[in-house]
Formats: C-alpha cells, sequence, structure tokens
C-alpha cells in the first residue's frame, strides 16, 4: 500500500523538526499511540490500538529514524506486529519552508502488511490511512496552536 | 422392468434433514472428552521459522498438549503426498518437495497460513488463545505468486530443489514443427494472451475433522468433511503416518459441498488423528471462514498464449498453446493432474483441428494450493478454445454459429459409428454436437437477436450474445488410462447390494455425497430394478467400516461410476433370485421373466415375489442344492473409457455504455449429459454449475498482493455469485446415451461450470464491437471498472 500526502503547517521547519523529535509530543499527536518510549539513539519501542472498519488490533513493536537531515527530514521505518497481522512501513518526511514562515511536511512511502491485517483489511486500509494521516495533521495543528503558533 | 423412478423428478430424499438444519455435519458431532486445535500459522507467504516458544501458551488455562514442527520432524513424519505423477518432458522425475504437517525451526513457510505449530485445549476458545501466545519468530523473505514470474530468471525459490520454481513441464499433441508449420500456413491467426484467474472453492461447510484413538480397541476414527473417505484412509495410513488401514475408520458424515477442495488429503486430518494418538483424546479442528479462503485448495491460475490457425475459409487447421498453471506451493492430491491430463487432454474441444500442441509449465508459487474446482482444468479448456472460436468469427468477419458448425466433428453414437479419435488423446464416446447448437440457437431466436443488437447499438446501447459449445470427459475414470497417465490410484467404484431377509434393500457406495443426492438417485435405480418401493431402499455411504472400498464423488463420476457398479451388483442379485424363485417355482430359471417385482414364469399368472425370495435365500429349507444361501452382492466397476458430456450455452448481456456494468439478461444451457435418471437433480446440478461458471467471468478472483497476501479473503471483499446477478436459467436437454455403461449415463455435476464462462466473456465482447469497441479481451472478472478501461482504450 501506498503512503504519500502533503501538508502545510502554520509554523516554521525548525518548530516542526523540534516537535518530530520530541517523543512526547509525538506520542500526543500520532493516533492510537497509548505509549512510546526511546530504547536508543533514534530508536522508539510503540504500542498503538488501531481499529479499522472490521479489524481491531492492539500493536506493538518499533520505530527506527534513518537518514536524518537535520531540519530537512528523515526516513522512518515501522515494525509493527500484532495477533491479527504485522505492518512494515518506510516512510520518508521531508520538511520544506514556504512563504509566511509555514511548512510543508511532505511523507512517500510504502506499507506492507500481513495476515488477517492483509486479508479483511484491504479493501478499507486506504480510507483508514487517509483518516489516520488528516487525524495525525488536525492533531500536529492543535499542537501547534497550543504552543503558540508562529514561532 | 417398469421405471417408476427412473427419470422421474422425484424429490430429494435428504432435503428434508438439510432444509430444517438437520443435517449431520463434522462440527455437530460431540464425543466424549473431546478436545479442540487451534492452528499457529505463517503471517507471511514465504519466511523462516527461527524459533519457536511454547513457554507461555503451555501454561494457559485448558491446555492439554502443544506440538510443533519440530515435534513432527522427530516424529520422522515427512508430510503428505500427491496422487499424480507427472514427469518432466525430457523424463526427469517430477520435483515432488514435502507438504509437512507443521514447519519446523529452520524450515521455510510458503504460504499465508502455513501451521507451525498446533493447540490442544479443552475449549476452542482456549486453544485460540493458547495459540495466540505462541511466540514465533520469523525472517520475512521474498515471495512469488504469478506462475509466470516465478519460472523467469532471478525469481526467488519456493524449494530450493526446484529451479525455476518448476515441477514439471509437459506436452501433449502433435510434434511441434508439425504445428508450427500448420499456424504458418494458416490465411488466418487468432492470438490470444490471457489469465484464467485463480478461483476460491467457497464450500458452505468449512473443512471439519475429529481425530479420535480409542485406547480399547486400539483403533482410530477419523470424521472428516471430505469427497473421500477411502482415499483419506489410504493416503494417510499408507503414505503419512504409516498406520494400519485396518486399524482405521475414516467416516464422512452429511458433508456441506466441496466443489472439489474435500478431494484432497489435508496435513489436518493427519495432525488431527496422529495428535490423537498422543494424548489419549478426540480431536475436533473446525476451520474459519477466513482459514477457508487461506487454506482450502484453490482452482484455475492460468497464464497462457493461445494461438488458433485457419483456412481460407475458416476450417481450424491448428492449435498451439504456451500454459503457466499455477500449482500453489505444494503439490495437493490431484495437483499434477488438472492442468495435464484434464485440461490437455480436452483441447480438440468439437472440432476436428488436426493439428494441436500444448506446452505447459506446472509452477510452484508462494501460494496455497491449487487443485480441482469444480470442473477441473476443463473449464480452462473450454475457456480457450471458446474465446479462440468467438474471436475468430469477429475477426474473420464470420458468424461464430457457423464457423463452430463448419469445424464440428460429424455426429457418432458410438455403436454404429466408432468413437472419435482425437489429437490430444482421448476418444470420445458418442456426441450430436449439431443438436445441441440447434436446439439452443431456436430458444434464443437468433435472427431476432441481431435484429436486436442493431437496434440497441443505433439507440446507443450495447446489447450482446456469447456462445460456448464444450465437451467434458467425465466418469473418472478407467484405471488403466490414468495409471499410464500418472494416477497412483486406480479411478474404480464399488457397490455392494445387500437384499435383508425381509425384502428391504441396503446399498453400500464407495461414492460419497456431498450435497448430489446420491441417497435420492442410487435408490431410485436399484427400487426401479427391484420393483419395490423406493422407501425400502436405504443408501450407505461415506463410512470406510461400511463400505468395501471407494474412490469418492467428483469429476461427475458417482452416478456412471458408482451407479454402474450398483448396477453390476443388482444384475448378480438378480440373477441368484431367479435361481431360487425357479426351485420355489418348480421350473427353469430361463422360463421365469422379473418384472414389477416379481419372478413369473412366462406364459402363465404363475408368480412369486421378490420379498418372498429375499426371505428364503435366508431361511434356505426348501432350497436349490448347491446354491449359498443369503442375498448379498459386491462388485467393484471399471470403467472401459471416460464418458463425454457436451453442450452448448449462449449468454446474452447488456453493457452500460458510461459504467461498464454487465447485466446478465438471459442464459441458455443446452446440455447432453446422457440418459437422465432425476431430472431435477440434473437441473439443479446445471443451476448451480452456471452460478458458479458465471461467478467466475463477472464476479469471483482470489488476488494475491506481491509479497502473497490473500488480500480479498472475507466475504466482504470476494465477490460471490448471488441470486440477483443472474438471470432465470433456460434450459434444456438432448440425451445422447453413453455406449460403454450400463445406465448410459454420462454426468452432470461440472456442466454448468464449464461451459459458461466463456459464454459471458464472449457476449461482453460481442457488445462491445457492436459499439465500435474493437477489445480482443478483458481480464476476468469483467467488473464495470474494467469494462469501462476497455472501452476507452479502444
Amino acid at each position: 500500500m501506498d503512503l504519500a500526502g502533503s501538508h502545510i503547517l502554520n509554523t516554521t521547519p525548525e518548530v516542526v523538526w523540534a516537535m518530530l523529535m520530541d517523543t512526547d509530543i509525538l506520542a500526543r499527536i500520532v493516533p492510537g499511540i497509548t505509549t512510546l518510549e526511546k530504547t536508543a539513539e533514534n530508536e522508539y519501542k510503540a504500542v498503538a490500538q488501531v481499529k479499522m472498519g472490521p479489524v481491531n488490533g492492539s500493536f506493538s513493536g518499533g520505530l527506527t529514524m534513518q537518514d536524518i537531515r537535520e531540519g530537512e527530514g528523515y526516513t522512518l521505518n515501522v515494525q509493527q506486529n500484532s495477533k491479527i497481522g504485522n505492518a512494515n512501513a518506510t516512510v520518508t518526511i521531508d520538511l520544506k519552508p514556504v512563504e509566511n514562515n509555514q511548512t510543508e511536511l511532505t511523507f512517500d512511502g510504502e506499507a506492507k502488511l500481513s495476515g488477517l491485517l492483509a486479508r479483511t483489511g484491504n479493501r478499507v486500509m486506504s480510507g483508514v490511512a487517509n483518516s489516520l494521516t488528516k487525524q495525525f495533521f488536525e492533531n500536529f495543528e492543535e499542537e501547534i496552536e497550543g504552543k503558540g503558533g508562529k514561532g | 422392468m417398469s421405471n417408476k423412478y427412473i427419470g422421474q423428478s422425484v424429490k430429494r430424499v435428504e432435503d428434508k434433514r438439510f432444509i430444517t438444519g438437520k443435517g449431520r455435519y463434522t462440527d455437530d458431532i460431540k464425543l466424549l472428552g473431546m478436545t479442540h486445535a487451534s492452528f499457529v500459522r505463517s503471517p507471511y507467504a514465504h519466511a523462516r521459522v527461527t524459533s519457536i516458544d511454547i513457554s507461555a501458551a503451555e501454561s494457559m488455562p485448558g491446555v492439554v498438549a502443544i506440538f510443533t514442527g519440530d515435534d513432527i520432524k522427530e516424529t520422522g513424519i515427512v508430510g503428505v503426498p500427491t496422487g499424480w505423477q507427472v514427469n518432466f518432458k525430457n523424463g526427469d522425475t517430477m520435483k515432488e518437495p514435502p507438504h509437512p504437517l507443521l514447519i519446523a525451526t529452520g524450515s521455510t513457510a510458503k504460504h499465508i497460513g502455513d501451521p507451525v505449530a498446533v493447540v490442544i485445549a479443552e475449549t476452542y476458545a482456549q486453544a485460540v488463545d493458547a495459540a495466540e501466545a505462541v511466540e514465533v519468530d520469523w525472517e520475512d523473505l521474498e515471495a512469488v505468486t504469478d506462475p509466470f514470474k516465478a519460472t523467469q530468471e532471478g525469481a526467488t525459490l519456493v524449494h530450493d530443489d526446484s529451479p525455476g520454481n518448476l515441477a514439471f513441464d509437459w506436452e501433449l499433441g502433435n510434434p511441434l514443427d508439425e504445428v508450427n508449420a500448420a499456424i504458418d500456413a494458416s490465411a488466418h491467426v487468432t492470438t490470444l494472451e490471457f489469465v484464467n484467474q485463480r478461483m476460491v472453492p467457497n464450500a458452505i461447510e468449512p473443512r471439519s475433522y475429529i481425530g479420535h484413538y480409542d485406547e480399547v480397541s486400539d483403533k482410530y476414527t477419523l470424521y472428516t468433511s471430505t469427497q473421500n473417505p477411502h482415499l483419506i484412509r489410504l493416503l494417510m495410513c499408507a503414505f503419512v503416518l504409516g498406520l494400519p488401514e485396518h486399524k482405521v475408520r475414516v467416516l464422512g458424515p452429511d458433508v456441506g459441498g466441496g466443489f472439489g477442495s474435500k478431494i484432497f488429503h489435508y496435513t489436518e486430518e493427519a495432525l488431527v488423528t496422529w495428535a490423537s494418538q498422543q494424548t489419549k483424546r478426540p480431536i475436533k479442528w473446525t476451520e474459519t471462514r477466513s482459514e477457508a479462503f487461506m487454506l482450502d485448495a484453490h482452482g484455475r491460475d492460468h497464464v497462457t498464449k493461445a494461438e488458433m490457425g485457419f483456412d481460407g475459409e475458416g476450417n481450424v487447421k491448428a492449435l498451439r498453446i504456451k500454459t503457466y498453471a499455477n500449482l500453489g506451493a505444494y503439490l495437493s492430491t490431484f495437483g499434477p493432474a488438472v492442468p495435464t491430463y484434464l485440461h490437455g487432454t480436452l483441447l480438440q474441444g468439437l472440432y476436428t483441428t488436426p493439428k494441436i500442441h500444448i506446452d505447459l509449465c506446472g509452477v510452484f508459487t508462494h501460494t496455497v494450493a491449487v487443485d480441482a474446482y469444480r470442473g477441473a482444468g476443463r473449464p480452462e479448456a473450454t475457456y480457450l478454445l471458446e474465446r479462440l472460436m468467438d474471436l475468430a468469427a469477429l475477426e474473420m468477419g464470420k458468424d461464430p454459429v457457423e464457423l463452430r458448425k463448419q469445424n464440428f466433428i460429424p455426429a457418432f453414437d458410438g455403436v454404429e459409428q466408432p468413437g472419435y479419435q482425437t489429437q490430444v488423446a482421448l476418444q470420445y464416446d458418442s456426441g450430436n454436437y449439431h443438436g445441441v447448437v440447434d436446439k439452443a440457437m431456436k430458444m434464443l431466436d437468433y435472427k431476432k437477436f441481431r435484429e436486436m443488437q442493431q437496434e440497441a447499438a443505433q439507440n446507443g446501447k450495447l446489447l450482446g450474445v456469447g456462445f460456448s459449445t464444450y465437451i467434458e470427459a467425465c466418469g473418472i475414470a478407467p484405471s488403466a488410462v490414468v495409471g499410464s497417465l500418472g494416477a497412483r490410484a486406480g479411478l474404480y467404484e464399488s457397490a455392494q447390494v445387500r437384499v435383508q431377509p425381509t425384502g428391504k434393500v441396503s446399498v453400500y457406495s464407495g461414492s460419497h455425497s456431498h450435497g448430489q443426492g446420491h441417497e435420492t438417485t442410487f435408490a431410485q435405480i436399484v427400487a426401479d430394478k427391484f420393483g419395490i418401493p423406493m422407501e425400502d431402499v436405504d443408501i450407505v455411504h461415506g463410512d470406510s467400516d461400511a463400505v468395501a472400498f471407494g474412490m469418492g464423488t467428483y469429476g461427475s463420476r458417482s452416478l456412471a461410476v458408482g451407479g454402474s457398479a450398483i448396477m453390476k451388483s443388482i444384475d448378480k442379485v438378480l440373477e441368484k433370485g431367479a435361481k431360487i424363485a425357479a426351485h420355489k417355482l418348480e421350473c427353469a430359471a430361463d422360463d421365469l421373466e422379473f418384472a414389477e417385482g416379481k419372478w413369473t414364469v412366462k406364459g402363465t399368472d404363475k408368480h412369486i415375489g421378490f420379498g418372498d425370495v429375499a426371505l428364503t435365500a435366508y431361511v434356505p429349507h426348501v432350497y436349490p442344492e448347491g446354491l449359498e444361501p443369503g442375498l448379498d452382492f459386491a462388485s467393484f466397476y471399471d470403467p472401459a473409457n471416460f464418458t463425454y458430456p457436451f453442450g452448448c450455452h449462449i449468454a446474452v448481456v447488456e453493457v452500460d455504455k458510461e459504467t461498464g456494468k454487465v447485466k446478465l439478461q438471459r442464459f441458455i444451457a443446452v446440455d447432453d449429459v446422457g440418459n437422465v435418471i432425476n431430472p431435477m437433480i440434473v437441473d439443479g446440478q446445471i443451476h448451480g454449475g452456471l452460478a458458479q461458471g458465471i461467478g467466475q467471468a463477472l464476479l469471483e478472483g482470489a488476488i494475491y498482493d506481491d509479497y502473497g497476501q490473500l488480500v480479498n479473503g472475507s466475504y466482504m471483499d470476494y465477490a460471490m455469485p448471488r441470486a440477483d446477478d443472474l438471470p432465470m436459467f433456460e434450459l434444456d436437454r438432448q440425451e445422447t446415451p453413453c455406449p460403454h455403461n450400463p445406465l448410459g449415463v454420462k454426468g452432470a455435476g461440472e456442466a454448468g461450470t464449464i461451459g459458461s464462462t466463456p459464454a459471458v466473456v464472449n457476449a461482453v465482447i460481442d457488445a462491445l464491437w457492436s459499439g465500435g469497441h474493437k477489445v480482443k479481451d478483458i481480464a476476468m472478472p469483467l467488473t464495470g471498472e474494467r469494462v469501462w478501461r476497455a472501452m476507452q482504450s479502444s
């Protein structure tokens, strides 16, 4: 499944970058995440609860950041396991300053699903991914507002 | 002999229990002390098992035992075998990698759902919970699912010792250079590259097994939802577990459909039987619907290039085919036979094509096994031929019906005129192909349809008609023939007819019903032949302890082979009965005639009834000297040839110009299945077959993604045909008796599926051409989107 999209965030790339590197903030804004803890430099352990149409499961696994370009972006590897199947995703995130001190966040990658998740969730998966993405950016914006918006 | 029942639409005696919810299926059976199994399965299509940890699961509530692939490996049990051997063209032996019951540490799972462990617990819920607690570490590996891609350079291997992922390559027909020359010399060559997509069989009853080892008798009982109890026993005892066959009873209770998928010996059958001996407890396993989608052997899945050469007058001169047939990760029981001897041998069709060559690769992929699915090879052959015929007619500007008729094999009855020898190994028994076409065309009112089509086109509507004529090889099968083709079993059938002292009759048949109505059709024959009421006949099937032997139900064989075995025993009963009757009536047996349940001295009214003779046989006070008491005969019937049903199917469709949606308006089927014992049951078989064939054309298809995940493994995602997708079927029949079996029957179970699919696709193509869209092919299923895209690109 392809994962791609972009969104304009109402703050500078520096602020967005700092937020993306902050575990506490990520745990608040990534939909479904219940715990997120740092296990090593650029490595995290995550537990998430996701409900997708007929598929409802508790996921746990790791997140690894690679190819880190300070202030510009990184590649995120996600490996999440659950009783209803596993999900592997690799997503490249890029930050680009745009006018009015705003930031364009672009993501592009692919997710690989297995087990029941693939068998019965596939039909609704891209819709679920879209709504999770939308939720993520809404949360992100709320977080930015809470921080006082434009830096 | 009067026919009170034969030829009548007698209501099925089974249906009372089926439609009132009282059928007794394997999952309905509860044994004292019974435990339940749940499997730990691979979530990946191709992955190495690096470790299996059962410690957490073992201490879960209710757990009785856990077995892993490592435990099975220690026992030396290798796995389940295949029943057919199809060797390479160059004579090399077929690649037959083991199909283990459970995957051991260090080995690789080869399709999603491949099991690594089984948990046995007091309840099913406890077994499922504990199975989830089994920790397996996987090393996810690259997978290949497409049979063509799997043979290409650099493709990942399913089995290390099968280079190119080939189980075998195979050819049949005339020498290739002769066929090449005939194609080159043709005035017109119609070429079609297409996929015959993968199908999920979807029996309404999921597979269910109970293994029960009884310490007291030291005997095993396997209850199984199977089409084939004796073959399961033979394979499991002799080739998997090494159990003594006389200590194993296999019972097939009511079976809720199979469509082929329950012919085969599955790993779970052997596993519950073995594990029951380990735990000394009965073990039940019933698959979930999700498991059924993943694990019941799929059907079809061919990637094909076919070329048909014609001379200037439209006579077929040559047929050349290259096919990649997906066999899945492991060779299932009939897996190697379906694309070869049940498919390649049917490529003559109804035509006099003088030069035919098929080259076929049997390919391993990281998918579940592919095996017989209703029609089994013959729908693929029919689809290929009939798509080519309609397309050739469009390309050459000829009428598709006339083009077929000019190429038909002339009528022959197999008695006065000999059978027809094909270029692809078979000899057809009898046929009148023009007859079924003429009947079907009358039902269609062809001339009027073409007028309507033209008018519709002028009004911006797309109407189309599609034709299909088919032949199938049924009544499977003459043992010597299939043996020479690589079958590892004979394909005869057994039947015992036991006349009880009171004149009631018990029939023990090796054919095992999974919905066909054996208990009705067989009883109709026995009742008529003995002149007794049907209620006095009981048909016993699906029990290896009661029935001498059997080869099960598939390949439209039950009546042609199983029914013929019953006829042999009936004849033996009547012959002995005549001797007893003659003694009682003080005449010679030759002076008697048997009719309406009694032996009568010819030309007199002196007679003795069937019941009196039966009683005399068991109370032999006044009895012929030297004659054994009893009236009980067993027979084995091995057919002299396959039977060859045939027919003509016509589909009429309307295609929505804006959306591409196909509406099937009419479906006409004229089938010749030989003599008919119960017309209602035959019509029912045709109806069901048509639904599945039309389902393939318009709706169904198993989809694996690039990683080998089955992405439409549920009824929310896999489109089954429903009543409102289908028109009222218009059926008729022609009856050309089979010349080589005593009932003259040919078999009706698969005809609907075999003939219907190409008719529907041809109709859609015809509709598009009527609107100027000269499309050669649309990949099945013909969803609105695919048809719309085809229209946009032409």
